[in-house]
């Protein structure tokens, strides 16, 4: 990544350059405005009510979402405000893509009816393991699959394009300004087995 | 920017808005969208492109186009100043004589109107404007230019060249309109791997940051945005007069003379307007205007893991969105010539950390060992796709005016008949096969879906790439084509047509520099020809 040191390199040269002036006002503004890190996530999401599903769905979702990725050394679900933005997307659909609202209305019902939103954290954390086996074992089916990967796809995505599981967990250093690309310099990738 | 240098008057008119790519393009993480990058629901129907460059595409509803029956073609189009050289991947290969003379070669389709030793000095003269970072390897089917310093690899890039190394591959860095040093007063790449959404130093060739500035500079070039060309206009002595526009959002109609016409508005549109201009089609005497529409044939790839880079540490793999190319190394000559299939294609290949772990919902499990699971792969990530393959020319597929929609301002849309020969099929059923053989032969594990069964394989769905070429040829013999050598038709002597529609063939390399270069041709000849007053 860029340092101030080498920003201010770029400035002596630019400044040497007839005509690279414009241009590189440009990158030297950019990128002294991105240089330290990435920015903070916009508040959208931490003062959200949900509005899609029932306060029952809804508590039922954020569960199992943590279940699938829950907070450990570093954040998880409920940090990343996956059953939020869920929601968020499902009532910003309205009018537009009603069958993507049936088909998480449906999932909903199959969870139900597997009992998870009554059960207890144990009992969940049970009943998850049991849906989730068609996934690892072939053969096995479950009547609520399903409704386990839908909720998976988008935790999933929810998670990791969330600055909590984007930057936070997996450590993205793309999108910002840096000086020299990092080659590879490793002699065991310049051979194959 | 060549015409207006040379001291030419020049009047561009652009269907689209103005962009300001320091103003209007920004490092953006998908987390600071609304929708992260997607888009509100429903929205996305209507535009091109996804949150982050929806803006420098295009408005499906006001741009309609239709397919007939047993078409499956996407075209993916941008209107704006500037067109889809800003977000496009910025591969910059030359083309061969292999490629101009194949059907010499194999008896398929028509030779280009001209030679590599034709267009060499173009290639040379664009490349060393636009600049082109990569590595000059000395390959007869992928010649070399005027580079700038390659990109660095970074790990993944570096296991796969060991390994189509060991395949006894050619191998090279992709070739990119991306700048690794300053050069002509722009600034180098700044790594950021956000080029498919506009770059916003211009680092990476684009009309806007590249061109347009020393064009305007000069004083001879006025550029009128949100004009929608309608048609050209003839006179009575077979020259074209000039063209009629419609003002985007009065929708008022202008009538603009001039002593030269240039369309120059992404190939078929090009063709749209001359469909436009005349009944049959303007300069259309040979029948080609609208007919060997192609599309460099795409699909397939492998992706997964490369397990010697698991669990390593995070690092900028994406940051200069590159990777390795390997050039087509089959029928270029006869040593090289398959039984099964005729042309060939170049394959890509690139790995490492992404922006979003893409394979993360396909992994069986959840859980704090499937997150640690994930990380451990997302800097492992491993990806072989299709360059471009050659698409065979056949005139059965066309463009035609459709007689029924029209577009936001009443133009009448084009309608496009497009379909595979075999032989597109085989050429990417063996490019299935190559990737895999590279995937394995770098140690590579691939990953399925579990929606899919948990195949290894990509589909092989075949249906519009975004290199779409043909439908205006060029030939030496005017029966046969509609361009000359130098993409001025033959049937009008003041009417030039820059873009893909001259190509004859797709090649197996990215068209852009192509037309880049002949274009840079064209306007060599048009000033000739306006020094002898010949038009």
């Amino acid at each position: 990544m860029t340092t101030r040191r080498t920003l201010l390199d770029l400035a002596v040269r630019a400044a040497a350059l007839p005509g690279a002036a414009e241009f590189f006002n440009v990158w030297l503004h950019a990128a002294q405005a991105h240089h330290s890190s990435a920015p903070p996530e916009p508040p959208l999401l931490r003062s959200y009510k949900p509005r899609f599903f029932s306060s029952e769905d809804f508590a039922a979702l954020q569960a199992f979402t943590g279940i699938l990725i829950p907070t450990d050394e570093t954040p998880g679900a409920r940090e990343a405000h996956c059953a939020h933005y869920i929601d968020f997307v499902l009532d910003s659909s309205t009018g537009y893509a009603p069958e993507m609202q049936n088909q998480w209305r449906a999932a909903m019902a199959a969870l139900k009816q597997t009992g998870f939103h009554a059960a207890g954290k144990a009992g969940q954390e049970k009943l998850v393991a049991e849906m989730s086996r068609p996934e690892r074992e072939n053969g096995a089916t479950h009547p609520a699959y399903a409704a386990y990967r839908l909720i998976k796809q988008q935790n999933t995505f929810a998670f990791y394009t969330s600055r909590a599981g984007m930057i936070e967990t997996l450590d993205y250093r793309g999108n910002s300004y840096n000086e020299t690309f990092p080659a590879c310099t490793h002699p065991e990738h310049q051979v194959v087995d | 920017m060549e015409l207006s240098k040379a001291g030419m008057k020049v009047l561009m008119l652009e269907a689209g808005s103005a962009v300001n790519p320091a103003k209007d393009f920004r490092h953006t993480f998908l987390y600071q969208m609304d929708y992260r990058g997607l888009g509100k629901p429903g929205l996305l129907r209507r535009y091109s492109g996804a949150e982050r460059n929806y803006r420098i595409m295009l408005d499906n509803e006001e741009n309609p186009y239709t397919t007939a029956p047993g078409t499956n073609y996407h075209w993916l189009r941008s209107r704006v100043l500037g067109g889809r050289v800003l977000h496009w991947s910025r591969a910059t290969d030359r083309m061969a004589d292999y490629e101009f003379k194949a059907a010499s070669r194999d008896g398929w389709g028509m030779d280009w109107a001209v030679t590599y030793a034709d267009m060499k000095p173009y290639y040379d003269r664009v490349e060393s404007f636009i600049g082109v970072s990569a590595s000059r390897d000395g390959f007869p089917q992928f010649p070399d230019g005027p580079f700038l310093p390659p990109m660095p690899l970074n790990c993944a890039e570096s296991i796969f060249q060991a390994a189509a190394k060991s395949l006894s591959w050619p191998v090279t860095h992709r070739r990119l309109a991306q700048l690794t040093r300053m050069h002509n007063n722009r600034p180098p790449c700044h790594y950021c791997g956000n080029c498919i959404n506009g770059c916003d130093v211009g680092a990476m060739f684009n009309t806007v940051a590249v061109t347009l500035p020393p064009a305007l500079k000069t004083g001879n070039l006025e550029v009128r945005t949100d004009s929608v060309v309608a048609r050209v206009r003839m006179n009575a002595e077979n020259r074209a007069q000039g063209v009629t526009y419609i003002e985007r959002y009065t929708q008022k109609s202008v009538d603009v003379d001039a002593k030269y016409v240039i369309l120059a508005g992404s190939t078929l549109e090009n063709t749209r307007l001359m469909l436009l201009s005349a009944k049959g089609g303007l300069a259309n005497s040979s029948g080609a205007l609208g007919r060997y529409m192609m599309d460099q044939v795409s699909g397939g790839g492998v992706s997964g893991f490369l397990p010697k880079l698991k669990g390593g540490p995070s690092r900028l793999d994406d940051g200069k969105s590159a990777g390795i190319t390997i050039p087509n190394f089959q029928n270029i000559d006869k040593k090289t010539e398959r039984k099964d299939f005729i042309r060939g294609y170049v394959m890509n290949a690139t790995g490492g950390q992404t922006e979003y772990p893409y394979f993360a919902s396909s992994l069986p499990g959840y859980g704090s060992e499937w997150k640690k699971e994930v990380k451990s792969r997302y800097v492992a990530q491993a990806r072989v796709w299709i360059a471009g393959a050659e698409m065979l020319a056949r005139k059965e597929n066309f463009v035609e005016l459709d007689p029924e929609v029209k577009d936001h301002w009443g133009i009448p849309v084009l309608k496009i008949h497009f379909t595979h020969h075999d032989n597109d099929r085989k050429l990417i059923a063996d490019f299935q096969e190559k990737a895999e053989t590279l995937f394995r032969k770098a140690g590579g594990e691939i990953l399925g879906a579990p929606e899919s069964g948990g195949g290894t394989r990509r589909r092989h769905v075949l249906g519009g790439s975004i290199h779409e070429v043909g439908t205006a040829r060029m030939s030496a013999n005017p029966r046969d084509g509609v361009l000359n050598s130098f993409c001025r038709t033959h049937d009008i002597p003041n009417l030039y047509v820059f873009g893909g529609n001259a190509f004859p063939s797709t090649g197996d390399k990215h068209p852009t520099l192509t037309m880049m270069a002949l274009a840079a041709r064209g306007c060599d000849r048009l000033l000739e020809q306006a020094k002898g007053n010949r038009v």
